[in-house]
């Protein structure tokens, strides 16, 4: 089951609200101060989505990646599920 | 009996550029100068120490920042602060109460001719960022939000998760932290 957390704090309720309008995420219900957004397929969520400043935007998977990282810009984050092992 | 610490008394590091130093903490910052204590250099066995002059600026807070001139000595080279991001990590980072405060400290820097950073928004902070005339890393900060019991929840699964990496010796990336870190707030949520 590929996703990602999101801590359940103020500067991080922005992207959890850009998960909830994305089509292809299911936003799980908070568990133990995480809500797990999971996706079944490739992904792509916008920083403009989520309004969320540089500085937060480059660590909003700071909760926890099931999943590998495809693209990381100040603009776009591209998330896929992955069966690779997460060291070489 | 459990030990407690009550906040920074002051920090300290030394400067070769005494007249910069008092303009810039003093006259610029408008930090007052608070105390100043001077000594005799005292030899140890393995080391000669030249005389000193260690002086404080008021940051706030009953807290100080210090320095030590060292008289008739001359910078060693180990000890001139390096450029670039990863010597910003020393730094020291002085607390405002408010969005306008902040704002006001930095048109304050700026019209002294202080260069300061764009005004960054992290987590729970914003900052402004500039070197003193040493080229130390000062930061002038205010909170967003008080730090709460699932901060330090957080902050434990992150640091376990990095040192379980570190272990390895194959540790190279921020998605591999966030991918253990994973795994340990499923076991987390289930538990």
């Amino acid at each position: 089951m590929a996703g990602f957390y999101v801590l359940d704090v103020p500067e991080f309720r922005p992207l959890l609200e850009a998960a909830r309008r994305h089509p292809a995420c299911q936003v799980h219900p908070l568990a133990a101060g995480y809500t797990f957004v999971e996706f079944a397929t490739a992904i792509e969520i916008t920083r403009a989505a989520t309004g969320l400043p540089p500085a937060l935007w480059f660590g909003c998977l700071t909760a926890g990646l099931d999943g590998k990282i495809t693209e990381f810009t100040e603009e776009t984050l591209r998330l896929a599920p992955t069966n690779e092992p997460i060291l070489p | 009996m459990t030990l407690t610490l009550h906040g920074v008394d002051h920090t300290a590091r030394p400067t070769w550029k005494l007249a910069e130093t008092i303009h810039f903490y003093r006259d610029i910052l408008g930090l007052p100068l608070v105390h100043a204590v001077t000594a005799k250099g005292w030899g140890r066995e393995d080391e000669q120490h030249a005389d000193f002059i260690h002086f404080f600026f008021d940051s706030g807070n009953e807290s100080s920042i210090a320095f030590f001139c060292y008289i008739g000595t001359r910078q060693p080279e180990n000890l001139k602060p390096p450029r670039g991001y990863m010597a910003m990590g020393n730094h020291t980072a002085w607390r405002v109460e408010s969005e306008s405060d902040l704002l006001a400290w930095q048109e304050k820097l700026e019209a002294q001719g202080v260069k300061v950073s764009q005004f960054i928004t992290h987590e729970i902070i914003e900052s402004i960022y500039f070197r003193d005339p040493n080229g130390y890393p000062l930061e002038i900060t205010r909170p967003l939000r008080d730090m709460g019991a699932l901060d330090a929840t957080d902050a434990a699964h992150t640091i376990e998760a990095a040192l379980a990496l570190e272990a390895t010796g194959k540790w190279t990336s921020i998605e591999q932290l966030w991918r253990k870190k994973a795994e340990r707030i499923q076991q987390h949520q289930a538990a």
